[in-house]
This record gives C-alpha cells, structure tokens and sequence, in this order.
C-alpha cells in the first residue's frame, strides 16, 4: 500500500511518536503552561533587578567579589548542562552572584577612571536596544552559519581566555589581551562585537521558543541565557574603555 | 554631566528595550526559510505531505504500466 492511500484509509495519525517527527513537537502542552514573548520579557527584567541589586552589594562590599564570581560560574554551569528546567531557580542566583561581582569590579575600574561604570553600562543597554531593532526589524537574519560563525568564533576567545588565565600562573600574559596597544584595542574591539552579536542568538532564541510554544520554563532559560551574553559585553566595554582611557 | 548623559541613554534604552521586546518580530524575520532550526522545523517536514485523492495500483495495473 503506498503512503497516500495509508493515509486516504487510516487519516492522520495522532500517535505522538509520529506527531513528534511530522508536526509540532511541542503541541501537546496546555497554552498556558507555553513559553511566550511577554514572560521572557519580564524574567528578563526581573534577572536584571537582581543584578542590579547584587551590583550594590558588591560595590559596596567588594571583599564578596571572587567568592560570587566563583558562585556564579558554578551556577551557569549548572544551568547549561545539568537542569535548563531549573533555569527558574539557578538564573535568579546566577544574576544577584555576577551582579555581586560586576559591582566590585565597577567600582575597582571606577577609582582607576572616574565615570567608565555610566559609560559602560550606558553602552551595553545602547547595544542591547538598537540590536533588538535590527533584529526585530528583519535588518539582521540569524541563519544556520551567522550561529556556526559565531560560536566558532566564542570557542576561539574563551580558549584564549583560559591559555591567559594559565600563563597568569606563571606570572606572563598574553600581551595582545592585556595591554592598552592598539592591537590589543583593535581585539577587545572584535571580541565586544562577537559579544554584542551573541545578543541576536538569544533574541532569536526567544523569539522562536515563544513561536514554536516551548515549556514555560524555558522563559527562565532565554532569560537567563540573555543575562550571560549582557554581562559579557558589559564586562568586554568596561575593558575596552579602560583599556582606551589608560593610554 | 557627563554621567547624566549616559545615565539617561542608558534608562532609555533599557526603556525601548522593554518596549520593544514584547513586539512579534517582523514577517521578514520569521518567514524565511534559512532560519535557525534549533527545535526542528515543523514547516519543512510537512512540504513531504502532498495534498489530494490517492489511488490504490493494484498488481496487475503495474504490470500492464
């Protein structure tokens, strides 16, 4: 019997086996336990205020710094590979833990050049908001090798982050990263637009788990997974500022 | 100043992005076929599924084809 009269005779299947291979494989959640574009939007928001909040924390109690940081990084991790469904529990500690660090190393960078924290943070937010034009506009189209470009090119910086972070041990670092040449601003320079670019993933990412009604949880996730790539670029500006300011 | 001025642009684009967030990206966005299929792409796998009246061929119609 061929496919079409199997199908002439049986009708579609509602096996979820085969609805999971042919159609929506999320179609079987109730809608209002779905992610949408609102509630990623306010878990966004709310991950920021925990930040911002740990950020005053750390700011004035700088000693909490590397503890947080350490925290942070723990957390991430978890949040990755271990449970994206705990996202709703991991991402809110994750944002208060690196809003602890972020405040700390603000305010050292903010002793050193007075005023680098606003510019900074008034970059990022600015990036952050014309790239979610661009993306929201159609201006820029994330395909397959835009993603494959891109977490090439994020292997590439963090495998030079972690040879510096090494040599550190030594007492030698890669000069090219550290220093306030031109060619260590020309590499801060393309590392902050991987960086900022990283934001369209994420854009993208929510805006297809809203469209394709995945789990609420996963709100949590494109939340929190925009909160990792925000505190990034911030971290990358506020390099590349100093980095400028000290020559 | 100069704090101010930053200060401000930073408010405001927290303020256009909140805004903006909520809004369904455009049509020129979500419909193309080169997107990223991270959750596999329902629209490509039902274009095998052609639409109309099937026939049965029975054996002996092969044979005469």
């Amino acid at each position: 019997m061929s496919k079409h009269a199997a199908i002439n005779t049986f009708g579609r299947s509602a096996n979820p086996a085969f609805t999971k291979n042919f159609g929506n494989t999320y179609g079987d959640i109730p809608v209002a336990e779905r992610m949408t574009l609102d509630g990623a939007v306010n878990k966004t928001g709310i991950l920021l205020s925990l930040c911002f909040g740990g950020a005053f924390i750390g700011w004035n109690i700088p000693q909490l710094m590397f503890p947080a940081m350490l925290i942070g990084f723990v957390l991430a991790l978890v949040t990755i590979f271990r449970s994206p469904a705990k996202a709703g529990s991991t991402a809110p500690l994750y944002a208060l833990s690196q809003g602890i660090f972020l405040g700390g190393i603000t305010m050292f960078f903010e002793a050193q050049f007075p005023g680098i924290a606003m510019q900074a943070l008034a970059l990022t937010f600015g990036i952050l908001a014309t790239l979610l034009v661009c993306y929201k506009s159609g201006l820029i189209l994330p395909t397959q090798n835009f993603r494959l470009m891109l977490v090439s090119a994020i292997g590439g910086i963090m495998l030079l982050y972690i040879v510096n972070f090494v040599m550190s041990f030594f007492g030698s670092t890669l000069s090219f990263l550290t220093s306030n040449s031109p060619m260590s601003i020309g590499i801060s320079l393309i590392i902050t637009g991987v960086a900022a670019l990283s934001l369209v993933l994420d854009f993208d990412f929510i805006e297809e788990g809203a469209e394709k009604g995945l789990p609420k949880y996963m709100e949590w996730y494109g939340a929190f997974s925009l909160m990792v790539t925000l505190i990034w670029l911030y971290l990358e500006i506020l390099r590349l500022l100093a980095k400028i300011r000290s020559r | 100043m100069n704090n101010l001025v930053f200060g401000l642009i930073a408010v405001l684009s927290l303020f256009a992005f909140f805004k903006l967030s909520k809004v369904k990206a455009s049509s020129k966005q979500l419909n193309r076929d080169n997107r990223i299929n991270r959750f596999g792409n329902s629209k490509n796998k039902n274009e095998n599924i052609i639409e109309g009246e099937a026939e049965e061929i029975t054996d002996e119609e092969k044979k005469d084809a």
